[in-house]
């Protein structure tokens, strides 16, 4: 049988007696494109974080293709093509670009630790493939000319960007997006939302928390709204935006 | 066994001893608090309050009292000018395991200066009031133990009051908790971190002046207060006040006993093993201190590290007129002894390579390099000698067991971050230091290992300083070469991941544990077959040449030639081993320069001598590099 990419079941999360998620539920289908939206504090990092076992749920199960994420580590998920970016921009310093997009290539490397030092053709070799591929990534976000400088100089947006493209490197099945467009302009912004559908359009699911309405109707197949860490809607993006219960969760803001 | 009596006296001998710990480990936990960093200088705040003392006493016959002041205030002065030059900046300017490591500097840099004031011999001051012990019943306790209980006492009591009951106190814990909202509030937070760290320095001073009638002192006995002090915070809960006191006091009376029953030589070994069991156990100590200070997450922007590229060919171009003028050096007329000691540079430069591994890539600070080199020193030189194997396979033995060793430490540090990583491995080091001592059977003791052999492969002897020279430097080129390989690859962006962000790397499946043990391996690995060879070039080992102060020297080394360069702690080893050799009059200086120049690099020349000279030649006849766009840059047209 086929699994959706992502089923999350009554899910919670307690930090000491606050109760910053509580009993949520939802299921993504392979290939879509979601967003999660909701006020600040609806819990929708928490979510992330409890997905990806950051902050390990207090109770609830959460299946990625099927698999059960129980007790995995953070490097497990990832290995299993569950890979998350954070909303700050974390690109790591002392690392050009290219170094930075390659680095997501990690879980992909053949070669052994002893074969790269040793400077075995094979490992040579396919150190140049992941370079060709991680260039072509950074032409795709415009920052080609830019391969060999060191990332944290580049402007926030661009290191954004670079964050996206480093967890495409990793040839991940599922993306997690924490907040791509804050801190973007409005045209930076159209330009990530033709990314994120090239990206969905590849093949891969994605989930984005993302606070920025134009974006996530514009582009999102399905929309969950979370407050004070409950799921209060989901549906598309027409549904959510007629949904009485958003409104409120967005009292005073036009939805 | 002992009656009574004597297990009374013996626990009123560890009060005493712990009540100088307590002090010590005040100290650490004051300036934690406020800074976030463990000063390893605390110790040697004893050693120059203990000397002021000596100098207002018995060379300016200045009465007690005003030698007790005087002493108090011009060391706690010049330990705060020192620190409002160097420490306070670095705090605001440098990560966390920077500072930590610039405060080993710092403590080698007073270490130095001791050693130029007053020589190298063991000084004991006069007691405050007599000779003559008093008699409690039938236990006897010497006059100047209850000044030292009464002076304890008193710094605990007036350090309460004042973080308690004081607007400065107040001030105080609020940089503790929250240095941000503290600024926010108008505290004036440098100026707390430096008033953190005099207090520090006037508690360290005053406990000196106060031990040293009993304890005889000499210039690196700061050392021993700083070790002693952070096995009893680290115990008792860093940042803990009550921590520390407890901690002092339970660690002073188990190392009397441990004297009594066990030996003298293992007093030291049996706390460490003490605190190794603590650190897997509850590695917040007894008391922990509130929430723990998040040391492991990236350090904003203080992390960032300027990036050295050169060009292949530039690379290849420079590397091979290095290495060739480095091989030819031998052939050249030089003066005596500086063959021995470009020798010893090189070979010591295997294990700096080793540690920029660890700490210049993988961002791990260890205090304890110079362990590995005992290890595979020890292990080589015994095999080659009592045992007859011959010396490639004793190097190859040592760094299995030193391997070994790692990958058993690393069960220790596996949960352990920031800075509890870097005192777990000061704590191997510590542990070696003492074992080394101790088994007196196996490693001859603090008299060293006598006989042992040159090094040999088949029948070729490296029998001459040169031979050695040119072994090092051949087993070097290698090592450069295969360590660039893995480097430039996957391994060395995981390892560089691992220590900007780990929770980013995490994130792209990097299995940041497995990356820490590996590059533990690697470094103590290099440092075995360094530890190996030094033994073969002198003939001799003996522990005080591969103890903990040889670790901070390495750090030294590797900070001043450049970290994460791998090239560059061969310019660090060379000039801190060539310069005392070629100046004779300076080898006195020796130890207050290296902790300098270590002080110095990390402020105003973080990229190392090396790095700097790398960035020279990289800007020779290369293009101008683009400047990074002001925003983003636009999206390739993409049909979507």
């Amino acid at each position: 049988m086929t699994y959706p990419a992502l089923e999350v079941h009554q899910l919670s999360k307690r930090f000491g007696g606050l109760l910053a998620m509580d009993a949520v539920t939802f299921s993504i289908p392979v290939g879509s494109l979601t967003a999660l939206i909701g006020p600040n504090g609806a819990g929708k990092t928490t979510l992330f974080n409890a997905v990806t076992n950051l902050f390990p749920p207090s109770s609830g199960a959460v299946r990625f293709m099927g698999q059960d994420m129980a007790g995995l580590t953070g490097a497990r998920i990832a290995e299993l093509g569950l890979v998350r970016t954070f909303q700050t921009a974390r690109v790591f310093p002392g690392m050009t670009a290219l170094e930075n997009v390659m680095a997501g290539a990690h879980r992909h490397v053949r070669a052994s630790t002893a074969l790269q030092m040793l400077w075995s053709p094979g490992a040579r070799r396919e150190e140049r493939v992941m370079a060709d591929k991680a260039e072509a990534l950074l032409d795709l976000i415009g920052l080609r000319a830019f391969r060999d400088i060191a990332a944290t100089e580049l402007p926030m947006g661009a290191q954004k960007n670079l964050e996206v493209v480093r967890a495409l490197m990793a040839r991940p099945r599922m993306l997690l997006l924490d907040e791509p467009a804050a801190g973007l302009n409005d045209s930076e912004t159209a330009e990530l939302a033709a990314l994120l559908m090239a990206i969905r359009d590849s093949g891969i699911t994605i989930m984005v928390v993302e606070h920025n309405m134009s974006l996530v109707m514009g582009i999102a197949d399905q929309v969950i709204v979370l407050d004070a860490g409950r799921v209060v809607a989901s549906g598309t993006p027409a549904e959510i935006q007629r949904d009485p219960r958003v409104i409120e969760a967005y009292v005073g803001q036009e939805v | 066994m002992p009656d009574l009596n004597g297990i009374i006296q013996i626990v009123i001998g560890g009060l005493l001893q712990g009540g100088v710990f307590a002090a010590v480990a005040l100290g650490f936990s004051l300036v934690y608090r406020v800074t976030g960093v463990i000063n390893l200088a605390q110790g040697a705040f004893c050693v120059l309050g203990a000397m002021a003392m000596y100098y207002f006493q018995t060379i300016f016959h200045w009465p007690l009292p005003l030698a007790v002041l005087g002493a108090i205030v011009s060391a706690t002065l010049f330990s705060l000018l020192i620190g409002a030059s160097t420490f306070v900046p670095a705090v605001s300017k440098l990560p966390v395991s920077s500072v930590l490591v610039l405060t080993a500097g710092l403590l080698t840099f007073f270490e130095g200066v001791a050693l130029v004031v007053w020589g190298n011999q063991p000084y004991a001051l006069p007691p405050f009031s007599g000779e003559a012990p008093v008699s409690i019943g039938s236990v006897r306790v010497p006059t100047q133990g209850l000044w030292l209980a009464a002076g304890t006492l008193v710094m605990i009591v007036a350090l309460w009051w004042l973080l308690n009951r004081t607007k400065i106190g107040n001030a105080l814990r609020a940089c503790a908790e929250n240095p941000l909202a503290a600024r926010l509030m108008g505290i004036d937070v440098p100026r707390m971190m430096l008033l953190s760290f005099g207090l520090a320095a006037a508690i360290g001073t005053l406990s000196g002046i106060l031990v040293a009638p009993i304890t005889s002192l000499q210039f690196d006995s700061g050392r021993f207060f700083t070790t002693s002090g952070f096995i009893a915070v680290a115990i008792g809960g860093l940042g803990s006040f009550a921590g520390s006191i407890v901690g002092g006091f339970l660690l002073g009376v188990s190392e009397q006993f441990a004297a009594f029953y066990v030996s003298s030589l293992f007093a030291n070994t049996l706390a460490l093993l003490l605190l190794l069991v603590m650190l897997i156990w509850r590695p917040q100590g007894i008391f922990s201190s509130g929430p723990q200070r998040r040391s492991d997450v990236r350090d904003d922007m203080r992390i960032h590290r300027p990036l050295i590229r050169l060009t292949t060919s530039k690379a290849i171009g420079f590397g091979l007129a290095f290495v060739v003028l480095l091989a030819v050096l031998p052939l050249v007329q030089l003066p005596s002894g500086v063959l021995s000691s470009l020798a010893i540079a090189m070979i010591l430069f295997i294990a700096v390579l080793g540690l920029d591994v660890l700490m210049g890539y993988a961002g791990q600070v260890s205090l304890g390099q110079a362990g590995f080199m005992a290890v595979g020193g020890y292990a080589a030189a015994i095999l080659a000698t009592t045992y007859d194997w011959s010396p490639l396979a004793g190097v190859l033995a040592g760094i299995v067991i030193s391997v070994v060793c790692a990958l058993a430490l690393s069960l220790v540090t596996g949960r352990l971050r920031g800075h509890y990583l870097a005192l777990a491995t000061l704590t191997f080091g510590l542990l070696v230091d003492s074992l080394t001592v101790g088994l007196v059977d196996l490693t001859g003791g603090p008299s060293g290992l006598v006989g042992i052999p040159s090094f040999a492969i088949g029948s070729f002897e490296f029998d001459t300083p040169a031979r050695m020279y040119w072994l090092a430097l051949a087993l070097s080129v290698v090592l450069v070469v295969i360590l660039q390989g893995g480097m430039r690859s996957d391994f060395g962006r995981t390892l560089k991941a691992v220590r900007t962000d780990q929770l980013a790397a995490a994130a792209l499946g990097i299995n940041v544990g497995r990356v820490k043990v590996v590059a533990l391996c690697i470094s103590a690995a290099l440092a075995s077959i360094s530890g190996s060879l030094y033994a073969f070039q002198f003939h001799f080992l003996s522990p005080e040449m591969v103890a903990t102060p040889r670790s901070f020297e390495m750090i030294a080394m590797l900070v001043l030639g450049g970290e994460g360069t791998l090239v560059g702690g061969l310019f660090g080893s060379l000039v801190l081993t060539l310069l005392p050799t070629l100046v004779q009059s300076l080898a006195l200086y020796k130890t207050a320069a290296e902790g300098a120049l270590l002080v110095i690099t990390f402020l105003f020349l973080p990229e190392g001598l090396f790095g700097r000279l790398a960035m020279w030649i990289a800007q020779i006849g290369a293009p101008p590099t683009p400047v990074p766009p002001a925003s983003t840059p636009k999206l390739a047209d993409k049909a979507s």
